[in-house]
């Protein structure tokens, strides 16, 4: 071999880089983690129906990206994985070590209470809705918002109507009441919204807080608030999608 | 974390990857025996801290791939030429580029950063990241739906992107004589994206690897600091300043800081609080999409010092006169 063919087979000799491949098992944590919300439905623990198009979209451009830096992860001289890079790295794998390691979960009546005081929306129900037909969480809130809904919701007063929510309780309250709650989602859980009706005549230490119910009864609007007269209360599971969405 | 061969520090690479790997796997466990779910406050940030990244990750992934895509396969020329325009006109055009950009504030950071980097005036490139998460056409459109039915429908969508167009090209104008070196931070890596070997297709993957991976750390930490104000601040502390005027304003703005809605929800949060008036709602909407915790955050990578400060300080006044107005012709 002549030195300038040495010197040519050393030039193209490529090296894997540790911390280009570093940098691609983060981020197939990443992809890992998108795919395994959409195998696992856990994506609507944390999205509404509306913005659970980003976790395909989230699972099948990472999984290009890390193919592509495992492609290129080779270079023409060895590249180390520094101990600060390395932690670095970890800092954003652990978001995902956090979600999935946290047993399957929704918000619940702590955060029912941090924001109940806001209850309507912006994309709830209209007095048309209201007027007819099945009466549901999400046209309480719409109720709550506009006069004309709630007048709507007021000529239905006395109906039967049936609601799944879980128990939040207000402090002093009786024994026999909770306040029904759900979210209303419109991207992710940051902007969830409470709708709480409040439960009268429910049977008395059989409930504790976050569980989830399906009560039956007679509803009456009443000011700001709703009632319901529960002739039942049945203990329900988690709905697969806990949040209501617009 | 890699599984890698690499002549000379090979053990040092693969003692810090095992280190990482280690305390990883070990907060893992202490998940799994813990259970901190069981902890309400504990639950509620994990909740609202993963949630608030799956929504983002995505959309900063998406300006990292614009952003790659800038550096590798647009040739410099293209943004010369942009900055031949007369001077008055070069930010409202920057501005009015976010309606081609239907990406919220995440992704618009990296691509500005890139677009400044690559001879835009960094004052166009600050005017554009602001703009387009007020004036795309999918956060237009949402302003649209939330407000539906309402009187004040037109006013809301039209303030909102009239507003968030004049408060950007203020900003833009406010950094107007900074130079890239003024305003751009310096990133550790940005010379050495994979240099020596780069073919397109290398320096593309090198670059999205790199943006990605650079602002997903600070988004992490952003995420943390706002699920912990959501968890611990109750929003009805807000709600006695309603009917206080300017005040309300300034209250629905520190509210939509401290939240860190995505642009393209936001208007469904803001219409929900019917006690505050639309000037009110308008400075939710217009000061949220530009400053907030994980933008913070993201501008303090990407920035140098003393930038924050002044988009908070002129986004901030700027809204404030605008929303005032609108309050006085439509409140």
């Amino acid at each position: 071999m002549t030195t300038a063919e040495a010197t040519l087979e050393r030039a193209e000799e490529r090296h894997w880089s540790a911390a280009r491949l570093a940098s691609a098992a983060a981020m197939a944590a990443w992809a890992a983690l998108f795919w395994w919300l959409l195998a696992t439905g856990r994506s609507f623990l944390y999205l509404s129906d509306r913005t659970d198009w980003v976790v395909p979209m989230g699972a099948i451009i990472l999984t290009v990206a890390v193919a592509g830096r495992l492609w290129s992860a080779r270079g023409p001289r060895p590249e180390p994985l520094k101990r600060s890079d390395a932690w670095r790295l970890g800092g954003i794998v652990l978001p995902v070590v956090l979600t999935v390691a946290l047993p399957p979960a929704s918000l619940g009546s702590y955060a029912a209470g941090r924001r109940s005081s806001f209850v309507s929306s912006g994309y709830t129900s209209t007095a048309a809705d209201i007027e007819s037909g099945q009466l549901s969480l999400v046209d309480v809130a719409g109720a709550l918002r506009s006069r004309e809904a709630m007048q709507a919701l007021v000529n239905r007063a006395g109906q039967e109507v049936s609601f799944v929510g879980f128990v939040a309780r207000d402090s002093g309250m009786p024994a026999d009441e909770f306040m029904l709650s759900r979210f209303l989602v419109s991207c992710c859980v940051a902007d969830a919204l409470s709708i709480q009706v409040r439960v009268v005549g429910a049977p008395p230490g059989e409930l504790a807080e976050d569980d989830w119910v399906r009560v039956t009864g007679a509803f009456y609007p009443l000011g700001r608030e709703v009632i319901v007269d529960a002739s039942e209360v049945e203990p329900v599971p988690r709905p697969k999608r806990p949040y209501l969405n617009p | 974390m890699a599984q890698v061969a690499v002549r000379g520090p090979r053990d040092a690479s693969w003692a810090n990857a095992g280190m990482v790997l280690a305390a990883l796997g070990g907060i893992a466990l202490l998940m799994q025996l813990l259970d901190p779910g069981r902890v309400a406050e504990v639950q509620n940030f994990l909740l609202v801290f993963s949630s608030l990244l799956i929504e983002a990750v995505p959309f900063v992934l998406l300006g990292a791939v614009v952003s790659a895509a800038i550096e590798v396969f647009v040739p410099n020329r293209l943004f010369e030429r942009l900055t031949d325009l007369p001077r008055p006109l070069q930010l409202p055009a920057a501005a009015m580029t976010g309606f081609a950009f239907p990406v919220c504030e995440c992704g618009s950071v990296p691509v500005a950063r890139r677009l400044a980097a690559k001879g835009l005036t960094p004052a166009a490139a600050v005017t554009f990241m602001l703009a387009a998460p007020i004036l795309n056409p999918v956060v237009i459109a949402s302003t649209f739906v939330a407000y539906r039915g309402r009187d004040t429908l037109w006013p809301m969508v039209l303030g909102r992107a009239g507003l968030g167009l004049v408060t950007a090209v203020a900003v833009g104008w406010v950094v107007a004589n900074k130079s890239k070196a003024e305003l751009l931070r310096p990133r550790p890596g940005d010379h050495d994206h994979d240099h020596g070997d780069a073919t397109r297709g290398t320096a593309f993957f090198g670059h999205l690897a790199g943006d990605f991976l650079f602002m997903g750390r600070y988004l992490v930490l952003g995420a943390v600091v706002a699920a912990a104000l959501q968890t611990f601040v109750p929003q009805s502390v807000i709600g006695s300043v309603a009917g206080t005027p300017v005040v309300a304003l300034v209250a629905m703005m520190a509210l939509a800081f401290v939240l860190s809605l995505c642009s393209e929800s936001d208007a469904f949060v803001a219409a929900s609080f019917v006690q505050f008036g639309p000037g009110a709602q308008l400075a939710f909407l217009v000061f949220g999409p530009m400053v907030d915790t994980k933008l913070g955050f993201l501008y303090s990578a990407t920035f140098t010092r003393g930038f924050f400060r002044t988009v908070v300080v002129a986004v901030g006044a700027v809204t404030l006169a605008g929303t005032l107005w609108i309050e006085v012709l439509v409140g």
